[in-house]
């Protein structure tokens, strides 16, 4: 017969301070939960937003040209050096000597890089090879 | 013969090009990058060697050439360099089954494949890291850890060599040929004295002293001499700590009798190593502006190969055992795997200057004022008691950085979030 533990009894915090680890379910006593096994700890952002910690980078984002990729002034965004850069990636590029944010573009003739925000013009070369793309953006931090 | 190799990997003008990482404009300019306490030169871009830039030369020296050539000067970055430090040396331990970290922009990497595997492996090695972390590298690869030294030389001088040198690749006419072109004074540790008594011995070349007899080498000069021979020999023999020392490092750095497995015994480690360490900064009367602090697993574990590198600059040049163990704590245990077996541990310290206690007074005052400000000091404890008033030596000194960093310091962009790197969208 299954009983059925109070979960409030569970997370109690005198289990807590007893060492007891607690479980984030509430557990059916003769029937463990598969769940249990797995919990060993809280979320770590740095697990879920970040694919390779050696090559990632934290950039803070000075503009508005890419207002419309959701990418506002002040955010801080994820940067991943070991992506392959491809059509339609948030890039951040080497331009005049300045790391930029653009909307990478490959056609069939030539490369763009692309401000998300009509008030920004366009840079248009003939391949790839002509830029210096630092790195693939994978997230956006923003404040809300 | 063994087929184990080892491969040199060295960040090309690690500080200059960590300078560039985030701030591209540098790029093809020359960098110098200063030591935080006298502003000398500690490091120099290709370019700003190319213009005769030498190392020490202090930077109001060089105003006038520093105008004309447009040459940029930052001040050492430590916090930036230690982490990308890390990450190149994270990237190699992957394309290695022992990484043996030797400074803070170089490492051994052991190879056993085939001559042509180990070459391709160094170029992928090579194209990943500056992929990854924007850094510049070269890789030697050869028999011994002194020919290794001596491939990655090539490797830098020979741009048609795409990075990596791979000794295996010369045939041995070729190898004696480069070792007859390079003087003996090349090698790690031969200078001064042992290069006037090996130039009277008529052991001119790196391959003179290849071609010289052990043993004669060993009674006429040291058993440490005699192991280069060996090395130049194709015999890996020279151990990572014993080279750190032979290049005259303040270093200290031992193997443990028992693996250390938490961060708690580590810590017990770092003050004891500082304190060691210290000690022969002071019995020298030198003070130190930074340290690199590591640990390792075993080669021969199981696990994966772990071995944490960080750097710290401190405020003011310090041979403060509590000073340099809490930095190597404070730095290097949150790196400390608990349940990792490490094996071994060291403190290197530099930027080593003469321990000068009112040195900020003495270069940056004339004497005149100097002795103004005694003289005012005097009729103030005169007046008030002796404790009514010191020389604030601190505060100046404080403020004379800070308006340093803020001219010349490049941010801290991957070690502190109010500091990071723009990037420009407009």
């Amino acid at each position: 017969m299954a009983v059925v533990v109070d979960i409030a009894k569970v997370l109690s915090p005198f289990d807590d301070a007893a060492g007891i680890l607690v479980s984030p379910v509430g557990v059916a006593a003769g029937f463990p939960s598969p769940a249990q096994d797995y919990f060993d700890g809280r979320i770590d952002l740095n697990a879920h937003l970040i694919r390779d910690i050696t090559s990632t980078f934290i950039v803070r984002v000075a503009g508005d040209s890419m207002r419309d990729a959701g990418i506002s002034d002040g955010d801080e965004v994820i940067v991943d050096r070991s992506i392959e850069p491809r059509d339609g990636v948030v890039v951040v590029a080497v331009v005049d000597g300045e790391l930029t944010l653009k909307r990478l573009s490959v056609l069939r003739d030539r490369v763009v890089l692309r401000a998300e925000n009509p008030r920004y013009p366009d840079i248009v070369v003939a391949s790839l090879s002509e830029l210096t793309i630092w790195g693939v953006v994978t997230r956006c931090l923003h404040r809300v | 013969m063994s087929d184990q190799r080892t491969a040199l990997l060295d960040v090309n003008n690690f500080f200059a090009s960590c300078e560039r990482v985030f701030d591209p404009k540098l790029e093809g300019r020359p960098v110098v990058v200063l030591s935080n306490n006298d502003g000398c030169v500690v490091a120099r871009s290709a370019e700003a060697k190319a213009l005769g830039v030498t190392m020490g030369a202090p930077w109001f020296s060089l105003a006038p050439m520093a105008e004309k050539f447009g040459i940029v000067a930052r001040s050492s970055n430590y916090e930036l360099y230690g982490d990308l430090s890390s990450r190149v040396m994270e990237i190699a331990g992957r394309f290695t089954s022992h990484l043996e970290v030797y400074s803070i922009d170089e490492a051994f990497l052991h190879l056993s494949g085939t001559p042509a595997q180990n070459s391709a492996l160094a170029a992928e090695l090579r194209a990943t890291i500056r992929r990854h972390t924007g850094l510049p590298v070269c890789v030697g690869i050869a028999q011994s850890k002194t020919l290794a030294k001596l491939a990655n030389h090539g490797a830098k001088k020979s741009p048609y060599m795409n990075g990596v040198c791979n000794l295996d690749d010369f045939t041995p006419e070729r190898v004696n040929a480069v070792m007859e072109s390079m003087p003996v004074t090349e090698l790690w540790g031969v200078a001064g004295r042992t290069r006037k008594r090996l130039t009277n011995l008529g052991v001119l070349t790196i391959r003179d002293l290849r071609d010289s007899d052990p043993e004669f080498i060993r009674k006429r000069f040291s058993v440490v001499l005699q192991r280069t021979v060996h090395e130049l020999r194709g015999i890996d023999c020279i151990s990572i700590d014993s080279m750190r020392e032979i290049k005259g490092q303040i270093i200290y750095s031992r193997s443990f009798s028992t693996p250390v497995t938490t961060r708690a015994e580590m810590e017990q480690v770092l003050a004891v190593y500082a304190a060691r360490v210290s000690k022969r900064l002071r019995k020298q009367g030198y003070v130190a502006g930074a340290l690199t602090c590591y640990a390792a697993t075993s080669r021969f574990a199981n696990a994966e190969n772990h071995a944490p590198f960080v750097a710290v600059r401190f405020d003011d040049s310090t041979d403060d055992p509590i000073q340099i163990a809490a930095a190597c704590s404070q730095a290097l245990l949150g790196r400390v795997v608990d349940g990792n077996k490490y094996v071994r541990a060291g403190i290197m310290l530099h930027e080593i200057s003469r321990a000068k206690p009112s040195e900020f007074l003495e270069i940056f005052t004339p004497v005149s004022e100097l002795r103004q400000v005694g003289r005012a000091l005097d009729t103030v404890t005169d007046r008030f008691g002796a404790s009514s008033i010191g020389l604030g030596v601190a505060g100046l000194k404080s403020a004379r950085r800070w308006e340093m960093k803020r001219e010349l310091l490049s941010p801290r962009a991957t070690t502190h979030w109010d500091e990071l790197a723009t990037v420009f969208a407009r």
